[in-house]
Parts: structure tokens; sequence; C-alpha cells
């Protein structure tokens, strides 16, 4: 193999491969990149926690994923992590706090349609706090690679 | 088994040879709702009315497990105004032309509303990659798959001078949406002998081999339920140039014979040509049961009649 082949395939499989086993604890490597102003874009802070709280009301009020929540969750901590969380991946460079997305979820066997309907949920919630849909598919892209690890079935 | 669980609009829409993807283009996207997690399917009509031909497209498609896709298309193309003149002139010189012969002759081509009919028959299978979640790397999902196409209409075909009526076709693509930049990009390569997507055919005179014709889909994503876009599809040159035949006889052969019955002003008009196909779209997604997509075709020369353009109206029901 050319090295500069080489590169691309180690660099492939590192993306591929590793993210799985490592957490993350920084902005997602998307590509393309996200917007430089995603953080202002998204009201800042305050801006994000006011998305994830609507995230939970949106979760909460869809009879496919709720029950998971209300069994397994704890809704105060999820939005307070969530809040970090999101903060971190649109690379505001906050310290999450909580347990690595495997661990997170490891137990409780999610499918990919469980995890969809949380995407559904998103959106609405950037819906419900106005903000663009093109800022909302800037987390969307940061969440997205998470899917590899939330989705165990 | 059954399921929807696939975000609205990431299931595609239907294109015209019945697969899940844009609309003249197959997507390396499973048609229909469901998730690894189960089974959906969905039915189509397309409907274009061009400046001479008018295309109907019905069809149903079944996508297993975002796996493996199964499809089919009947399709209708009515063919108007030149068509007509040409079946006259047919008539009238196959009425000579058979005389000569001394046995009757069809040219398939009837003095109104032809109509072209085909079968397609489609799947498709899922091999890697992830339109979709893997936002962190450039890897596409991409599928491969195949169509058998059947067209009914042999003795028109022979008159166009296509060397088949039936053939199968075969694809590759890939497919990726760019969340950050909120857009899709499709790439197709499709080896396939097809004249007009195999309304008029497959191969020509002098040439009936397949070769690769890369097709590309690009789409904007507006909102969650609406996206925008253009598409371009490389068309053959199987039958470029070529007149009509008629009981082995060239209409432009049959110039004379034409000029004598006062239709000389025809001869311009009966040699084929091909264009690659482009539209611009409008897909909107109400919700997940209906996807409405408005489109604007330019298909160009279509056989022996130029400037195909016109509007595009698909619907596709999902269950
Ligand atoms: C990109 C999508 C998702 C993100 C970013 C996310 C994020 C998080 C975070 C930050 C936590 C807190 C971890 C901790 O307590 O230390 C958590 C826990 C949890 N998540 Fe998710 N999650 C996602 C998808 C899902 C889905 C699809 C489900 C189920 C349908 C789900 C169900 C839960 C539950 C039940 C807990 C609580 C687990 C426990 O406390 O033991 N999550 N998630």
């Amino acid at each position: 193999m050319k090295p500069i082949f080489r590169t691309i395939a180690i660099a492939i499989l590192a993306g591929t491969a590793a993210l799985p086993s490592f957490a993350q604890t920084g902005k997602t490597p998307t590509l393309p990149g996200l917007d430089s102003d995603v953080i202002e874009q998204w009201g800042g802070e305050e801006g994000v926690r006011n998305w994830v709280e609507s995230l939970f009301y949106y979760i909460m009020l869809d009879n496919r994923i709720n029950h998971i929540f209300r069994e397994f969750g704890n809704i105060e901590r999820q939005i307070f992590l969530n809040t970090q969380l999101e903060m971190m991946v649109l690379g505001a460079g906050t310290e999450y706090q909580g347990a690595s997305m495997a661990a997170a979820h490891a137990d409780l066997g999610i499918t990919v349609t469980q995890f969809n309907a949380v995407v559904e949920a998103a959106y609405n919630a950037c819906e419900r706090v106005n903000l663009t849909y093109e800022a909302c598919n800037q987390l969307i892209a940061a969440l997205a690679p998470l899917e590899r690890v939330i989705v165990t079935r | 088994m059954f399921n929807t669980g696939k975000v609205l609009a990431t299931g595609g829409v239907s294109m015209i040879d019945g697969a899940g993807g844009g609309g003249i283009t197959p997507w390396a996207t499973i048609t229909g709702y469901a998730t690894r997690d189960g089974i959906n399917g969905d039915l189509h009509y397309t409907y274009a009315p061009l400046a001479n031909y008018t295309l109907h497209s019905v069809g149903a498609a079944v996508g297993f497990w975002d796996r493996f896709e199964l499809s089919y298309a009947h399709s209708t193309l009515t063919t108007g105004s030149t068509f007509d003149t040409v079946g006259l002139v047919a008539d009238t010189a196959g009425g000579l032309t058979g005389q000569l012969a001394g046995t009757p002759i069809n040219t398939g081509i009837e003095p109104f509303n032809t109509t072209i009919e085909m079968d397609i028959i489609g799947a498709k299978v899922r091999v890697f990659g992830e339109a979709i979640y893997d936002s962190d790397n450039l890897i596409p999902q991409v599928a491969i798959g195949g169509f058998y196409k059947k067209n009914k209409n042999d003795e028109l075909l022979t008159t166009l001078k296509a060397a088949k009526t039936k053939d199968w076709e075969a694809y590759i693509s890939a497919t990726k949406i760019f969340f950050p930049i909120n857009t899709l990009i499709n790439i197709t390569a499709r080896y396939t002998a097809a004249n007009q997507t195999g309304l008029v055919g497959f191969g020509g005179p002098s040439d009936e081999d397949k070769e690769i014709r890369p097709e590309i889909s690009l789409a904007y994503l507006l909102r969650k339920d609406t996206v925008i876009g253009v598409e371009w599809a490389k068309h053959g040159d199987n039958l470029e140039g070529e007149s009509v035949e008629i009981a082995g006889l060239n209409l432009t052969e049959l110039q004379p014979t034409l000029e004598t019955l006062g239709l000389g002003n025809l001869s311009g008009t009966l040699t084929q040509h091909e264009s690659d196909w482009f539209d611009a779209f409008i897909a909107y997604f109400p919700n997940k049961n209906l996807s409405m997509t408005f489109a604007y075709a330019m298909l160009g020369d279509i056989t022996i009649t130029p400037d195909q353009h016109g509007f595009y109206l698909s619907l596709q029901a999902s269950f």
C-alpha cells in the first residue's frame, strides 16, 4: 500500500472502530465541521438547557419510549447531564461529568427505532425553542455518531 | 415485524423504476420507514406530462430490515402528436412497401395514441456504511441493486431499431447526508444498455453491450419535512442518429416516397436522439404515510422528438 492510502485506511478504521470503546471528551469531529458560531446559534448554555428541557417534555409525551425513562431514568439528573454533554459535543469546552454513553445505555437494550424516536423529539424540541432547522442539524450531526454506542440491539 | 421507525423523510421517495431513491436515480437508502427492526412498504404513482409524451408509473416496494428492498413498477408512456404523424406515415408507407413485399407489416406505431408499456422488477441490498448516523466519517452508505425490465412493445422497438425488448441493469449507489451543511449527496453508477430507461428498449443496431453510466442526486434539506434538489442521469447513444425503420427500410430512404405523398417535411423529425436526463425537485413529507414530489424534468430529445421538458408529480403512500 502507498503510505497515503495506509494513512487514509488507518484514519477510517480509527474513526469507526475506536469511538465505541473510548468515551467522548470533546467536540464531535463531524465532517464537514460544525459552524464556528454554533454555540451562539444555540443561545449559549441557557439555550441548550431550554432545548434539553423541551427534549424531555417531548420524550415523556412519546408512548414509544417514555416508559423506559420512567422506569430507568432520572429526569432531573439527565437534564443536567445532557446540558453538559450537548455543550461539550458542540464544542463549548464544557466538562461532562456523567457516565460514558456506552455505560449509561448498556443495560437498556435500546433499538434504533427507539433511538430515532429520541431524534424526532430532538427536532420537535428545536421547533419548540425556535431554533432554525440549520442550527438544529448542527447538534444532530454532533450526536448522531453516538448511535453506534447507544443502540445495542 | 411491521416497523416505521425511521426519521421522517429518511426513507426517500420512489424513483421511476420503482426503487427507493430520488426521482430518476436509485439511492443506497432502503425504501420505506422500517429500521433494522422490521419491514415497511409503500405504493407510488408518478405522472409526468411532457411535451409529446406522458409518463405514468405505478408501483409497490417493500423494505426489509433496512437491508434489502424489493420493488415492482409498471410504466406507461403515451406518445403524442409526433408519433401519430409517424404512425400515419408508417401506415401509408407500410401499405406501399407491404404491397411490394407482399406481406402486411406492423410497425408497432398506431396512427393515434401509441402507448409504450414496461414492467420493472427491482432488488437492492445495502452492503455497508451509514448514510445518516456516521457524521464523523466520510464513508457513505453503499448499496448494490438491479432491475429486470420488460418492454411490451416488440414491434415498435423493431421500428425504432432497439436490439432488445427485455434486459437487466445493475447499479451501485453511495449515499451520505452531511447534517452540518443540510445536504444529501448520492452517486450511482448504472451498468445498462437502456435507451430512455428501457422505454425505447435496450441497445441499438450496432451496439448492444452494457456500459457504466453515472447518475448524481444533490439534495438540500430545507426543513425536517421538505427537501429540494437536482438530479442528473447520463443516458446512452445506442440509437443516436438512427432513423426509423419500416420493413427493413429506413424512413430516410423512403424520403422520395414520402415526398410524393406530400410528407417530405418529416425528414428532420425521423432521426432519433437521446439526451441525459435532468430534474429539479421539491419533495414534501407531511407525515410518514405520504410524500409528494414536484419536479421539473428536462429529458431533452426522446427518440424523434426534441425538448421533452415538463412537470413531474410523484405521490408515495407508505404503510
Ligand atoms: C443521542 C442520543 C442520546 C443521548 C445524547 C443520551 C444522553 C444521556 C445522558 C447524558 C445520560 C445520563 C448518564 C448518567 O446518568 O451518567 C443518559 C441516561 C439515560 N438514557 Fe440516554 N441518551 C440518548 C439516547 C437515549 C435513548 C434512545 C434512550 C431510550 C430510548 C435513552 C435512555 C436513557 C436512560 C433510561 C438513561 C438513564 C440510565 C440510568 O440512569 O441508569 N437514552 N442518556
